[in-house]
């Protein structure tokens, strides 16, 4: 039997020992990762969310590298899929195995039990294995056999794919998008830092020669640390606000989902405690609403015709949407208009 | 065709409501029953032509058949055959009632009786109308036009009354025109098919549609900005800048009120404003045949109440016809002499609707017929002229009467016209004990008067004074007999008042006194010598005049030359004076002063009103400055508004910073977390969020853009970043944003920070000095904020307003039976 039972986080972290063991987890990945400051916290506020990473761009931009930096910079167990057309469902949850010694089925982990999992080219495998993920991302706990297995705390998908190649992919199906609670772009590296990067990576590849500099336990205070801060009424209101907002706005067929609003918020007290703040602010919802849900919406027919991406639509609604303030109604929280002696406000009076 | 049947039917009643304003011309109703038979009668005929699809040519016909059946039903001339079949004769009759109506057009003041004429007249016009406004409507479909008919009966009243006339014939009218062209666009949208609300379902045939709801208040708010406009703005005949006009010296050529109808001009008004002016001016000069003139007299005011003394409207024949001459009544009495005399008079500056004339008219020359001449007030009005800069001449009769003669006079009977008519009175307590104590013991009239007229003498403390207010309502004669100061106006009628308290007819006349200015047989007149005196009414006799103001105070009085009422101040014995009776050389017995007496009042006059003139001559000035201090300061409420805002914010923000603890420093969060008490801390982010109110309010000043969906922080980093707020400025900025921010969103709202009131003032320096010169001066005077504010106020109230009403109409539709008729299906 080798169910796992969930750790216990630890206690909360002081701000200046939380800001040191960050600081020091993003140092380390600009090691491999040069002039991406703002992707690499973002990718680690997404690690103290307790949510999983989408890395999305074209190929050569880092995306691998970004995934397997954050995984060696922490002292956890790290494993990692090649997802590849052929790959089996039961490679990613584990498989029960005949044991001849004890004449009993013996489950044998599969990738996914580790602290960090790093799915390279998500896109690549069939949806049959794709969906081997969907447990285990949402519910941190892998099934098989009847069996239920937990999975550890800290527990990461880091996945990256590739939007330009269509050859041979399988696009991601929406359930599985939703679970993902960021997805973010790598983007070129800026001149100078490409420039550096050409003197660092001609030897040998940095990457190996980082060394973790935090560990698992490290990091589940974090993730306590994390789940304490503060978060005011109005925020919670301007967080719900949003998220209706994409699901009234006339551009989208899918809004997101209320685990949407859940991941947003989660992710926003991570960013504000990487800042130093014991409280979340609207800025860190606006910034993090095209990250957190741009991926998860779907576009009606016209936006893409007219060449909407869905981020531009989401980054549209957030300059569009007013900031709710305590002494502010919120213009969601109208009254229902009158119904008609239970009418339709549509339907002829009479005929 | 129903929905024309509507039409005309509407089209008949808009007309009658348009006629609305010839109420205020008429003194009864018989106009409107005329009009309405008349009116329903060329609706009538409208409507059967058009039953009978006859053209339009006949329609016209059949309308002006029955206005012309109408006419003759009710103006029957009695040459009719069957009396309803006009024949030649009823033309000429109808003819001479038209030329008779422009003839008493000329003479009838309004409002007027009911004059055949007039009525003709009146009825033929609305009849006309009333044709006109059916074709327009029902046949031409163009209602909008038929408002032009309808307001040519409403410049009728406008054209008659001098001035204004009421808003409400007028609203009613546009009523009637607004009625009009709404059934008129009902009609034509019910021909469009079935009717959508906004909202996209049917209307039901009884629901007015809510598209309309808009049509609707635009026409009531046109009605109420039309009628409430005029009443607000000061008009050409009314308002305010008429009320101050008789400071002003350049055009001061007229009494106030001048030009008005005769039973409007306030005469008491009018003469304590000229005897109260310091400059002196001609007004009047009058040659006479007559050794010695009584008073010139141009009115009288005969309605007392306890509100003031008025003049009824007077009411008479053209002087041009004659008058009677007073002489030929048939009886002669004892005591009692006619002088025929003939005089000229020459108005230099007297701007009135009356002519002053000497009492008891023969015969006048030199004017109009449009001037009367009534009979019972022996005053010659006009009332559409002036008498400004005429010349007239006319004879006239003087009495004198004994007094032997005045006491033989019998008593008029209670129920006689004359007395009820003349002593209306008001029961004053006060007064009714003086009269009494007065009269006691006294048997006939002029006995009764004779005690009241020596009441005001000097021996019983009374004196003259123009100083005094002057005002004739009940209380002020009470006020004047208890302080016995007053002028000519107040002696007037607070004789008038105990004369009729004691049940003797009695009015007031108004006129010059003869004056110092005598050259010849010239008296030239001048606004110090216009005067006001009691007419006491004796049976058989006429009225006679007391002049019971002190004659030592008036020039040219000619109290002390009347046998009947001789002046009681006067050193000489009254008892001589019936001895004397009827002497004009009584003057001499006034004593050696009476050559310097009227330069000698004129000169205490003068002396005595300088004070209240320098008070009460130039109100203008003080209209001005109170109109021009209303305005500052209605301009000046929102810039108040906002310093009173700044002023209750700043105060927060002072006191947090004071109050800020001192002693507790930044903890570190998660070690050792200070817990300050709930109250503190709500301040502390009450403070917060009062300067941030502040700072968002004065970027709207300054007309810098305020983004709603912009967090605290990413807006002062604008303004950073605009190059808005440097230096200073800008570490206040952000420290602005960051107290919001905590006190919006953080556990603990921030503490131990510079305090924001000076935050403040740095942004607003800083704001001011990059903005241009217009936008400092409006957000120093009209600033954005507050108006915007007050605006968004306004626009939900009337939001609130517009909703409720619609939920209550609404409600009243349920109950509307247009509901129940509606049983077929809307067209």
């Amino acid at each position: 039997m080798t169910q796992q039972i969930r750790d216990e986080l630890g206690g909360i972290l002081p701000s200046d020992e939380f800001r040191a063991a960050t600081d020091a987890i993003v140092a380390n990945i600009e090691q491999v990762i040069e002039g991406k400051t703002a992707t690499v916290r973002l990718a680690l506020a997404v690690l103290l969310a307790e949510g999983h990473l989408l890395i999305e761009d074209v190929p050569g931009v880092g995306k691998t590298k970004l995934a397997k930096a954050l995984a060696r910079s922490i002292d956890c167990s790290v494993r990692r899929i090649q997802f590849t057309p052929d790959l089996l469902p039961s490679d990613v949850t584990g498989v029960s195995v005949y044991n001849q010694e004890t004449h009993d089925f013996e489950f044998r982990p599969g990738a996914v039990f580790a602290n960090l999992v790093v799915g390279d080219e998500i896109n690549r495998a069939s949806p049959k294995t794709q969906s081997a993920l969907l447990e285990c991302m949402e519910e941190r706990q892998v099934t098989v056999d009847g069996v239920t297995y937990d999975l550890q705390t800290p527990f990461m998908v880091i996945a990256t794919q590739n939007p330009i190649e269509m050859e041979g992919t399988y696009p991601l199906p929406e359930a599985q998008r939703d679970r993902f609670t960021a997805r973010i772009a790598m983007g070129y590296p800026d001149a100078g830092a490409e420039l550096a990067m050409l003197d660092v990576h001609t030897g040998v590849d940095p990457l190996q020669e980082l060394r973790p500099v935090s560990d698992a336990a490290t990091v589940r205070r974090l993730i306590a640390t994390v789940r304490d801060v503060h978060v005011a009424d109005a925020v919670k209101q301007y967080a719900v606000d949003l998220v209706t907002a994409t699901r009234e706005s006339p551009d989208l067929r899918l809004g997101a989902s209320p685990r949407a609003t859940l991941q947003l918020l989660r992710t926003a007290r991570a960013v504000a405690a990487l800042e130093g703040r014991d409280y979340v602010l609207p800025d860190d919802l606006q910034a993090l609403a095209v990250p957190v849900l741009a991926h998860r919406v779907i576009s009606t027919a016209d936006a893409q015709l007219a060449r909407r991406t869905t981020d531009a639509i989401i980054s549209d609604l957030v300059h569009r949407l007013p900031l709710p303030h305590e002494r502010q109604r919120s213009p969601y929280d109208r009254p229902q208009s009158r119904s008609d002696n239970g009418r339709s406000p549509y339907e002829p009076r009479r005929r | 065709m129903r929905g024309r049947r509507h039409l005309g039917f509407v089209a008949a009643v808009a007309t009658l409501l348009a006629a609305a304003p010839l109420a205020t011309i008429y003194e009864r109703w018989t106009w409107l029953v005329q009009c309405v038979i008349v009116v329903a009668l060329i609706s009538g005929a409208a409507t059967l032509a058009r039953w009978w699809r006859a053209p339009v040519w006949a329609q016209i016909v059949s309308m002006l058949g029955a206005l012309l059946f109408g006419l003759t039903w009710i103006f029957p001339s009695g040459a009719e055959l069957l009396n309803l079949i006009p024949m030649p004769a009823t033309v000429q009759h109808f003819g001479a009632l038209v030329t008779g109506s422009a003839q008493d057009m000329r003479t009838y003041g309004v409002p007027v009786q009911d004059v055949d004429s007039l009525l003709f007249i009146t009825v033929l016009g609305v009849g006309g109308v009333a044709i006109v406004v059916d074709l327009l409507t029902v046949t031409l479909r163009r209602p909008a036009l038929a408002g032009l008919p309808m307001l040519a009966i409403y410049s009728v009243p406008v054209a008659v009354h001098v001035d204004s006339v009421s808003a409400v014939p007028f609203a009613i009218g546009a009523a009637g025109f607004l009625w009009l062209l709404a059934a008129d666009n009902v009609d034509r949208v019910r021909h469009f098919g079935r009717r959508f609300t906004g909202d996209g379902r049917d209307v039901d045939v009884w629901e007015p549609s809510p598209l309309a709801a808009a049509g609707r208040r635009l026409a009531v708010v046109g009605v109420v900005v039309a009628v409430a406009l005029p009443l607000a703005v000061p008009g050409m005949t009314s308002g305010l800048l008429s009320r101050i006009g008789p400071g002003g010296s350049g055009q001061g050529n007229g009494l106030s009120g001048s030009g008005g109808s005769p039973g409007r001009v306030n005469l008491f008004a009018a003469l304590s404003g000229e005897l109260t002016r310091s400059e002196i001016r001609d007004m009047v000069k009058v040659t006479t045949d007559d050794p010695s003139p009584f008073y010139l007299r141009f009115a009288v005011a005969d309605d007392m109440r306890r509100t003031g003394v008025a003049t009824r409207t007077p009411n008479g024949m053209p002087v041009t016809r004659g008058m009677v001459d007073p002489r030929n009544t048939g009886r002669t009495i004892e005591g009692i002499t006619h002088h025929a005399y003939q005089a000229n008079v020459e108005i230099i500056d007297f701007n009135m609707p009356f002519l002053p004339v000497y009492a008891e008219l023969v015969s006048m020359s030199g004017v109009d017929s449009t001037w009367l001449y009534d009979e019972s007030m022996q005053v010659v009005f006009s009332n559409r002229s002036s008498s400004q800069k005429r010349k007239y001449s006319f004879e006239y009769v003087r009495a004198e009467y004994t007094p032997q003669a005045l006491a033989a006079a019998p008593s008029l009977p209670p129920e006689h016209a004359m007395r009820q008519l003349y002593t209306e009175v008001d029961q004053v307590r006060e007064v009714d004990d003086l009269v009494a104590r007065l009269i006691r013991g006294k048997r006939t009239d002029y006995d009764k008067v004779r005690a009241i007229f020596d009441y005001f003498s000097r021996d019983n403390g009374f004196s003259y004074s123009v100083s005094t207010e002057g005002g004739v309502s009940g209380q002020d004669i009470v006020n004047f007999l208890t302080t016995k100061v007053g002028f000519c106006q107040q002696y007037a009628a607070a004789m008038t008042w105990l004369v009729r308290a004691a049940g003797i007819p009695a009015r007031v006349a108004f006129g010059f006194t003869n004056g110092t200015n005598r050259q010849e047989n010239t008296y030239t007149l001048t606004n110090l010598n216009l005067h006001a005196w009691t007419e006491v009414y004796f049976t058989d006799i006429g009225w006679v005049p007391f002049d019971p103001t002190p004659a030592a105070s008036i020039p040219g009085s000619a109290r002390s030359r009347s046998a009947w009422a001789p002046d009681v101040d006067a050193p000489d014995p009254v008892t001589s004076a019936p001895a004397t009776g009827g002497n004009p050389e009584t003057d001499a017995s006034a004593g050696p002063t009476e050559d310097n007496r009227p330069e000698r009042a004129v000169d205490e006059n003068l002396g005595e009103i300088t004070g209240p003139v320098a008070q009460r001559g130039p109100t203008w000035p003080l209209w001005v400055a109170a109109g021009a201090l209303l305005l500052v300061l209605l301009l000046s409420l929102p810039a108040l508004r906002r310093e009173l805002l700044r002023r209750r914010r700043q105060r927060r923000t002072t006191a947090a910073a004071s109050a800020a603890p001192t002693a507790v420093g930044e903890a570190p969060p998660g070690v050792a977390r200070v817990l300050l008490s709930d109250g503190e801390l709500a301040r502390a982010r009450a403070d917060a969020h009062a300067a941030w109110d502040e700072f968002i309010d004065t970027l709207v000043d300054f007309r810098v853009r305020v983004d709603p969906t912009e967090t605290p922080r990413a807006t002062a980093e604008r303004l950073v970043a605009d190059g808005l707020t440097t230096g200073p400025a800008e570490e206040a900025v952000r420290l602005l944003g960051r107290a919001e921010e905590r006190a919006r969103y953080a556990r603990e709202p921030l503490r131990q920070h510079a305090p924001l009131d000076d935050a403040l003032r740095a942004v607003r320096r800083a704001l001011r000095s990059q903005a241009d010169r217009r936008t400092r001066i409006v957000a120093a005077a009209l600033p954005p904020s507050v108006l915007n504010r007050w605006r968004s106020t306004l626009m939900d109230v009337s939001a609130g307003v517009v909703g409720r009403s619609s939920r209550v109409r609404d409600r009243l539709l349920r109950w509307n039976p247009r509901r129940v008729l509606a049983s077929r299906p809307s067209r």
